[in-house]
């Protein structure tokens, strides 16, 4: 068994063998579908507090720090340790370059599924650190992209909606 | 002393996650490339118990199997001689998780302990085997390579 603690670890290196086949954008379709399972239907029934609630769970269960925060139209979720990144680069195996792209990769699907709308800041992606901005108004979203686009560089960030 | 301490909260749906991603490996690019992936895995993250089972020294293997299975809940029995340990697991975590979840189990999940073991033993004096005895029961072996089976 591999421990649900070094699972990380283990995507890592999945991660790795995927990008010398250029098949990370498939399997993060493939880890989207699974992760319905656990929060299409509270995010859809719920829309911004049920998203709330499950990084409240998954803050704790992760031992993430992160500040979670919602404002109305907003949800913000601010990482500023990313326990996954972190175990990811404290492994004798060493990191793949891309391993912080999956979360972009499956989450968006899911909110766009739920009707919600992203804006993710990968930010560096050897740092364990990024920020998500979710929407239940479109327009709002698009006014924060707009307004995120004059000072961050557009690698960096990743919608789920049309801007 | 293990190289990766883990004290805090458990996330057991990685479990799910680990067997979804099994799944889709095997499927998609065949069983021996989920074997390649694992144990390269077992190889490399875990390169500090090769290293020491290189040198003859089971100890963090050993702390590792130990706490990994304790700190999940799992019952279990290590059985520890100078040649051989044996760790029986009566009732896999992971196994106990994908059930709780209402998720099938791969027929490929296995493989992550039968190969991860199996990595952790390249280039040591010892060999590794997983016998299924049933549905989340099994018995891992580490054996120092040349004993005669007792």
């Amino acid at each position: 068994m591999i421990p649900s603690d070094h699972f990380v670890r283990f995507y890592n290196e999945v991660f790795k063998f995927l990008d010398g086949r250029d098949g990370l954008a498939d399997f993060y379709c493939e880890i989207s579908r699974h992760q319905d399972f656990h929060c299409l239907e509270l995010f859809r029934s719920r829309g911004l507090q049920g998203v709330y609630e499950y990084y409240c769970t998954i803050r704790k269960e992760e031992n993430c720090d992160m500040d979670i925060q919602l404002n109305g139209h907003e949800l913000t979720l601010r990482m500023n340790v990313c326990p996954s990144l972190s175990k990811a680069m404290d492994n004798d195996a060493g990191l793949c370059r891309k391993y912080c792209l999956h979360c972009p990769g499956w989450v968006q699907p899911v909110y766009a599924r739920a009707g919600l709308f992203e804006i993710y800041d990968v930010g560096d992606l050897e740092q364990p650190r990024c920020t998500e901005w979710i929407y239940d108004d479109r327009e709002a979203a698009r006014e924060k992209y707009r307004a995120l686009a004059k000072t961050i560089s557009p690698e960096r960030l990743f919608i789920s909606f049309e801007p | 002393m293990l190289r990766y301490q883990e004290n805090n909260e458990l996330h057991r749906d990685f479990h799910g996650t680990t067997n979804m991603t099994i799944e889709y490996i095997a499927r998609k690019y065949g069983a021996d490339a989920l074997k390649e992936i694992l144990r390269r895995t077992g190889r490399e993250v875990y390169r500090s118990i090769r290293e020491k089972l290189a040198k003859g020294d089971a100890s963090e293997l050993l702390e590792h199997l130990n706490w990994f299975y304790f700190r999940e809940g799992a019952p279990y029995q290590l059985t520890v001689s100078a040649d051989e340990i044996k760790m029986e697991v009566f009732e896999c975590p992971a196994h106990k998780h994908l059930k709780t979840l209402g998720l099938p189990v791969s027929e490929y999940n296995c493989l992550q302990t039968s190969e991860v073991n199996a990595g952790m033993c390249e280039n040591t004096p010892w060999e590794s085997s997983v016998e299924i005895l049933g549905p989340g029961h099994c018995v891992q072996t580490f054996r120092r390579k040349g004993e005669v089976e007792k």
